[in-house]
Formats: C-alpha cells, sequence, structure tokens
C-alpha cells in the first residue's frame, strides 16, 4: 500500500511541479489581466529569468535558491522595459506588440548563445527539494491575495474596468498599469527558473509560443477576475493533457483544444468569477 | 549581380506567399474583428489536400490546386461556424475569438500533422510545372513565377472587391459597425461567412504555393506563413490590401537579402524586430488610415 | 479673495468646430453654480475640460489661483476637483461600496509595501476609508445598498453612488454632468437637497443642469452658454429674464412671430 502511493507520488510529482509552474506563468498573465491588458510577454520574462538564474547558478556559483529571486527580479526589470513601450499603445496593439515581444525571444535565445546555449540549449545540472515549489506558489498566492486585498486591487479593477473614471477619481493609470507589469515580470520571471528546475534542460523552443497559449488558456479557463481562477486553470491544462494521454493518447492535443474550444463557448467568465456569485447573493435575498 | 537579382526573384516569390497569407489574415481582422491564430491551418489543410489529391487520386495540379484552394474556403467557414459564431452570439469581445481561434489552431495542427504521418511530405516534381524560366540573365522557377502572377491577380481582385463593389462596401459597413450595418439593410451574417470563405480561399492559395516552392507539406508550413503572414498584416496596415502586399513582399525580400548578405541567423530576427517597430512607430501600417479603429 | 475656479479665454476645437470660445466664468467658493445652455452648447466640453480628460487649445483653468489645464486627469483629482458623468459611468463588476472605496484612492494612506505586510498603520487606513465610504454611502441615502452590485441597481441609485464616488476623493469642487438626466421630478428634488448638503458641508458645485426648475431652486449663480461662449452670468432669475437666454432657448422672438404668421 505504502509502496503504491509512493510510486503514484513518483508518477504524477512531476505533474504537479508542471501544475505549479503553469499556475506561476497564469498568475503572471493574470497580473496584467487584471489591468485589462492582455499581453503574451510574460514567456519573455519567463525565458530571462530562466536564462539568466541558470547562469547566475552555473557561472558564478549562485546558490540554487538564491536563484529563484534573482530571476524574479531579472523578469521584474525586463517587464518595467516592455512596459515603456508597450504601455504607448492601444489596448489590442498592445497585445500584437506583446506578441511581437515572444517572437522576438526566440530570436534572441537562438542566437545569444553565451547566455542560452543557442540552437543546442543549455542543461541544467541544477536540483532542490520538491517542497520548494509548492513554496513558491504559496508565496506568488500570498502576494496576490495582499494586492487584491489592499487599495491597489480596487484600483486595478477600476483601472480595468474604465481607465478615464479612474483617472478622475485620482487613480494614476499608467502608474498602476506599470505596477502590473512589474508584478506580472516577477511571476513570470519566478516561473521561467522553477521550469528550467523541473525540466533540468532549456532550449530556444523551452519559451515560446505553447507557453504563452498554455497560459492564456489557463487563465481564461479558470477566470480573469480572481487570482485564483488563474491557478485553477493552469491545474486543469496541467492535468488533462495527463489524462488525455492515458484516454486516448493519438488524440491528445486535439481533445485540449476541443476542451478550450468548448470552455470558452460555454463559460466565457471562467469557473472562478466573483460576479456570479454576488448576483447569486442579490437573487438569494 | 546576377545573384542579387535571383535572390530579388526568390525574395519577392516567398513575399508573395506572405503577402497572399497576410491579405485574408487582414479581412478577417478589419472585418470581423478577429485575430485569428487558426488562419495558417487553412494553408496547410489546403496543402495537404492537394496533395492528396495529386497523389492517391492522380487529379492534374490547376483541378488540385483549385481543390486545395475550396478545401481551406470550406475550412474557414466551419471554423468561424464552430468557434466564432457561437461568441458573436454572446457578444464576446476579442480575446474570446482570440482564445476559440488558438483552440482551432490547436485541434487543426494536430490534425494536420496526422494526415500527413507526422512528416513532412513534398508534391512529386513531375505534378506540377517545374521547368525554369529564363529571363535574360535572370533564372526562377516557372512556379515562383506563377506564385508572383497569383498575388498579383489577386491583390488587385481584392482591392476592387472591397473599395469599388457594393459587397466591399457592406464588409467595410460590418467592419466599421455591425449594428448599424444591419440597420441599413446589410446582412450582416451572410458578409460574415463570405469575409471567412474569401479568407480561407486565399490561404489556402498562399497554401498550395508555398508547399510547392517550399517542398514542405506538413502543419509547418502554415505555421511558418502565420508568424510571417502576422507580420506583413502589421507592417502593411490590416485594413488594406494593397498595404499587406506590399509588406508582404518587401518582408520576404529583406529576409532573402539578410539571409544572402547578413546571416542566416538574423532573417527571422530582422522580420520580428520591423514588426515591432511598426507597432510602436506606425501601429496603422504603412497605408493604414489613421481615422480607422475597431470598437 | 479669489474664487475658487476661475476659468479665463478658455478654447477648445474639434476639427472645425469650435465646441468652447473664449469662455471666461468664475465658480466662488461655497456655492452652487449651474452651468446652463442649449444642447450643443459645449457644457460637456467644458466638465471634460476642468477634469483634465481634454486639453483645451488656449486658456486657462484656475483652481484657487493654480493654474492645472496643463495637467494629467488623475493629477486634478488630486488637486481636488472630482466629477460625475451625463451617462453614468460605474466601475462594472464592482459592488456599490467597492465603487466608493475606489473613489477613495486618494485617501488610502498606506505604501503598497505596508499593504502587502499587512502593517497595523496600512491595516488602521484600510478601516478608516472603508468606514468613509460607508460615511458617503449614507450621505447620498444609498448605505443600505453597499454590499449590491452597482449595475443591478435603477438609474437613479446608480447616480448617487456615482456622487458618493466623486465624493470620495475629497473634492474642494464637485462638476455634476447633468445629475437628474432621465428622471422624475421627486428625484431631480432629492438630487437638488442633497447638492444643497454637499455646499453646506464645504464642497463647491458646478452642475450642468436642464431643469430650469431645478436651476432656479438650488443654484446660487448660474451661467449660461450658447455656441460654446457664454451668454451670460448671474442669479438665476436674472439669467432666465435675459433676452440672450431667451432668445438661445426659444429662438428669437420675431422668429416666433413668423412662425406665428405661417399658421
Amino acid at each position: 500500500m505504502a509502496n503504491t502511493l509512493a510510486d503514484l507520488w513518483e508518477a504524477y510529482r512531476s505533474t504537479l511541479g508542471f501544475a505549479i509552474v503553469n499556475a506561476l506563468f497564469g498568475l503572471s498573465t493574470y497580473a496584467v489581466l487584471s489591468v485589462g491588458i492582455l499581453s503574451f510577454a510574460t514567456v519573455t520574462y519567463a525565458a530571462a529569468g530562466g536564462f539568466i538564474g541558470t547562469q547566475l547558478a552555473l557561472q558564478l556559483h549562485w546558490p540554487t535558491l538564491l536563484v529563484l529571486p534573482a530571476a524574479a527580479v531579472a523578469g521584474a526589470a525586463l517587464a518595467w522595459l516592455a512596459a515603456l513601450i508597450l504601455l504607448r499603445l492601444d489596448s489590442h496593439w498592445m497585445a500584437l506588440a506583446s506578441l511581437a515581444l515572444v517572437l522576438l525571444t526566440r530570436v534572441v535565445a537562438i542566437n545569444a548563445t553565451g547566455l542560452t546555449g543557442g540552437v543546442s540549449g543549455l542543461s541544467v545540472p541544477l536540483f532542490v527539494p520538491f517542497v520548494v515549489m509548492p513554496a513558491l506558489l504559496l508565496i506568488a498566492v500570498l502576494l496576490f491575495w495582499r494586492l487584491g486585498a489592499s487599495w491597489y486591487g480596487i484600483a486595478a479593477r477600476a483601472v480595468r474596468e474604465d481607465a478615464v473614471v479612474a483617472a478622475t477619481i485620482g487613480i494614476p493609470a499608467r502608474r498602476i498599469r506599470m505596477l502590473a507589469f512589474v508584478i506580472s515580470g516577477a511571476t513570470g520571471g519566478a516561473g521561467g527558473m522553477a521550469l528550467a528546475l523541473m525540466l533540468h534542460f532549456l532550449s530556444p523552443d523551452t519559451y515560446f509560443i505553447n507557453v504563452a497559449f498554455t497560459m492564456i488558456a489557463a487563465v481564461v479557463l479558470g477566470g480573469s477576475y480572481h487570482w485564483a481562477g488563474a491557478i485553477i486553470g493552469a491545474l486543469v491544462f496541467t492535468v488533462l493533457p495527463v489524462l488525455a494521454q492515458a484516454v486516448l493518447p493519438a488524440f491528445e492535443q486535439v481533445l485540449n483544444g476541443v476542451a478550450l474550444l468548448l470552455i470558452m463557448i460555454f463559460l466565457p467568465r471562467g469557473l472562478i468569477d466573483p460576479r456570479q456569485w454576488r448576483l447569486r447573493r442579490v437573487r438569494a435575498r | 549581380m546576377a545573384l542579387f537579382a535571383d535572390q530579388l526573384v526568390n525574395g519577392c516569390a516567398l513575399g508573395a506567399l506572405y503577402a497572399l497569407f497576410a491579405i485574408g489574415f487582414g479581412l478577417v481582422f478589419a472585418t470581423l474583428g478577429i485575430l485569428n491564430a487558426a488562419h495558417g491551418t487553412y494553408a496547410s489543410a489546403a496543402a495537404i489536400a492537394a496533395y492528396f489529391a495529386v497523389d492517391a487520386l492522380g487529379v492534374p495540379f490547376p483541378l488540385a490546386l483549385l481543390l486545395g484552394v475550396a478545401a481551406a474556403a470550406v475550412l474557414a467557414l466551419a471554423v468561424d461556424q464552430v468557434a466564432f459564431q457561437p461568441l458573436r452570439a454572446q457578444g464576446g469581445g476579442m480575446l474570446g475569438a482570440l482564445i476559440t481561434s488558438i483552440a482551432a489552431w490547436i485541434v487543426l495542427d494536430n490534425l494536420a500533422d496526422d494526415a500527413t504521418g507526422h512528416q513532412s511530405l513534398s508534391f512529386p516534381l513531375s505534378s506540377y510545372p517545374s521547368g525554369m524560366i529564363h529571363l535574360g540573365a535572370i533564372a526562377f522557377a516557372r512556379m515562383q513565377g506563377w506564385t508572383i502572377l497569383a498575388m498579383a491577380a489577386v491583390t488587385v481582385a481584392m482591392h476592387l472587391l472591397i473599395r469599388r463593389s457594393r459587397f466591399g462596401a457592406a464588409m467595410r459597413a460590418v467592419g466599421w459597425n455591425e449594428a448599424a450595418a444591419a440597420l441599413s439593410g446589410v446582412n450582416p451574417r451572410a458578409v460574415v461567412s463570405a469575409t471567412a470563405l474569401l479568407a480561407g480561399a486565399t490561404s489556402g492559395l498562399a497554401g498550395v504555393l508555398g508547399a510547392v516552392l517550399t517542398q514542405n507539406v506538413s502543419y509547418t508550413l502554415g505555421e511558418g506563413l502565420m508568424l510571417k503572414g502576422f507580420a506583413a498584416v502589421v507592417v502593411g496596415g490590416y485594413d488594406d490590401v494593397r498595404g499587406a502586399a506590399v509588406a508582404g513582399v518587401a518582408l520576404g525580400i529583406i529576409e532573402v537579402m539578410t539571409a544572402q548578405y547578413l546571416s542566416s541567423s538574423l532573417r527571422d530576427g530582422i522580420t520580428y524586430a520591423l514588426l515591432l517597430g511598426f507597432l510602436l512607430l506606425r501601429p496603422r501600417g504603412l497605408f493604414g488610415s489613421a481615422a480607422f479603429t475597431r470598437a | 479673495m479669489t474664487a475658487l475656479l476661475a476659468v479665463e479665454q478658455l478654447g477648445k476645437s474639434f476639427g472645425g468646430l469650435r465646441a468652447v470660445a473664449d469662455l471666461s466664468l468664475e465658480v466662488p467658493r461655497g456655492c452652487v453654480a449651474g452651468l446652463m445652455g442649449p444642447n450643443g452648447a459645449g457644457k460637456t466640453t467644458v466638465i471634460n475640460l476642468l477634469s483634465g480628460l481634454l486639453r483645451p487649445d488656449h486658456g486657462h483653468i484656475r483652481l484657487d489661483g493654480v493654474p492645472i489645464e496643463a495637467l494629467p486627469a488623475h493629477e486634478i483629482a488630486a488637486r481636488g476637483i472630482a466629477r460625475t458623468y451625463q451617462n453614468v459611468r460605474l466601475f462594472a463588476g464592482l459592488t456599490a461600496l467597492e465603487q466608493v472605496i475606489a473613489g477613495c484612492f486618494l485617501q488610502r494612506g498606506a505604501s503598497l509595501l505596508a499593504s502587502l505586510l499587512g502593517l497595523p498603520a496600512a491595516r488602521a487606513a484600510q478601516r478608516r476609508v472603508r468606514a468613509r465610504a460607508m460615511e458617503l454611502l449614507a450621505q447620498v441615502g444609498m448605505a443600505a445598498r453597499a454590499e449590491q452590485l452597482a449595475e443591478t441597481l435603477s438609474y437613479g441609485e446608480q447616480r448617487r453612488i456615482e456622487i458618493a464616488r466623486a465624493l470620495g476623493a475629497e473634492p474642494r469642487l464637485l462638476l455634476l454632468d447633468e445629475p437628474t438626466a432621465g428622471m422624475n421630478a421627486a428625484e431631480s428634488e432629492a438630487i437638488g437637497r442633497l447638492v444643497h448638503r454637499l455646499r453646506d458641508s464645504g464642497v463647491t458645485v458646478l452642475m450642468v443642469e436642464h431643469n430650469v426648475r431645478l436651476i432656479t431652486a438650488f443654484c446660487d449663480r448660474v451661467s449660461v452658454m450658447n455656441f460654446g461662449r457664454a451668454l451670460v452670468h448671474g442669479t438665476p432669475a436674472a439669467c432666465m429674464a435675459h433676452p440672450g437666454v431667451q432668445e438661445a432657448y426659444f429662438g428669437r422672438r420675431d422668429d416666433a412671430a413668423r412662425i406665428q404668421a405661417l399658421r
């Protein structure tokens, strides 16, 4: 009995680890979506965090646990720079420009061989106890929970719903959005390093469009109006392929796509929808 | 000099594919407000359909080309009905349609990968007009010539259709304001369906021609076109067919020349840097009108 | 003593259309001022200029003598001008209380870091903001609706919440853009009384209003605009009697005579 449990744990531990990484990416996407910005640039922050963090450990021999916060800082700094550029654009141009950033990221990853190992990739011989992964997610959850409960949370919702009105009650919309980018960058950067620790190998394709689409899908499924949505969505979108592979291995990806389509059509606001709870509360009276 | 001229033609032919692809992609964005991530899969599907028509049924190439284009058009209409129509009915925004298009992309890409047996196929050399044409010192493949001609013809036809015909006016009206268009007697459903068909057909044409030029019949064909076609749309401006055509050809030439004279590792980087630069400095593209906005 | 708000030679054109042309007006401290004029006279443009949503082409806007026309909207709010909108613009998905808490953003009183760490000072500030928001809701008579989603409330209730949200910024000058549009006589009266209470609590009010009865009953002074210019300033009664105002609203006397003749 104990053996089977241990086997199960061995088999699914990595799934859990990837779910946590995807949750971090989802939270990073949620951070900007919660101020009304659709950005794919989380992939870029993740790449920065992953490559820079790994090199800090390999070249400068930083302890692995110190590399995670360093990756968050790298992601945040890059996000701040990205925000300086992206915030000049209107909403859907911003989404397109962030997609262009993702494409450029891959080009840089291929060509900056000193940092990334180029096309041949970069081996990451770093190991941390598994508990670091849930701990990382816990820290992120604490951060988003406290943010959501603070004045930032309500200001972000105001900016998301109507940035003009928000400005006329004194909310500096641009500064709130800058802040959202930095939070997104820090979460994405840490997630990128966590992914490196899970995979033990990085290539230019590690941080590319598939990551962007997984995280967007996770946020949409979970719901983009509450941080918990990103986590639940990431969990589903990590477990779903594993399940699909067990049931119908040939059509794993197809099933993913179909699931995403159905969710979007039948659950457009996602699983976690605070507005629905409130409407129900009103009706219950 | 001859090398330069040859590469110029190569660039034009490659760019013609991007342009064809970009025209349909931009059309959907301007008229339907959808950033369609599945647009590339229509190209792959057309190439696969044409390939099997040639390979399994022995259909002559021109007919196979038409079959491929028709298949892509029907597929685009089907995707529109399944993935976009339900959201339109709910009044969902751009984000929702982007997500469902990603879903359609995942599904269709994987089906395409299964259809080609997880490998890249190519049209048998004898199946299409494969000779070389010599124009003075320049030599280029017959299919390159056809591709450039097809792009030019489609550009002119689409431009006339959108700017000069009643149907084009209806399309632009729906792009501006669907409700108002409906009130003034335009049938939005018909316009939407026709737009999807046209977009699918142009993407399919790019797909079959691209499959021959690059000797690649697989899902990666559509993905490659998607990334570059997207850049062409942004650089050219999505609400103008001429812009997409010029930008597509220009990107093709820049790409080939970069690979030839600078470094082949920079060819994608230059394209994407241009993409980002245009988004920042001229977000409405080369020909885009400043007044154009989409709610 | 300078007026709280002084507008000098303000101008704003859209394309070829001069929405506001050399407008000058003053709002003294502690009064309820009305801004009237026929449709298209440029009243909402004035409100948008005052709140920083539009940049004037020329002219000055002074709040307590300090020019503010070049400041961004959130700075202007911080200097003490808050506003409501002609077509109510509340935040979707927020409860009535949260709308007003958002309005209290300038009173947040704690750094983000302190809030993240849950320091006692930050928690106290948050409680203070919440209490203040409840107080404001009570002031506009909406305390019972605090926990309801704003979009589920009636139009008149939403207008009141919008006023409470604007008050959250602790403005010296409150701009109300047609606060009684779409309301019946009783509801309009109630808004008028609310505006008087606000004035008595020290908030100066400038309101765009069509309802002549309301203006006469509740405004201390009125400015009438037509074609982007100020036609006349003065007491409500004096303004209503002004022939230019009569003409702006009802057409020229000889027009009327001609219409009579045509009949």
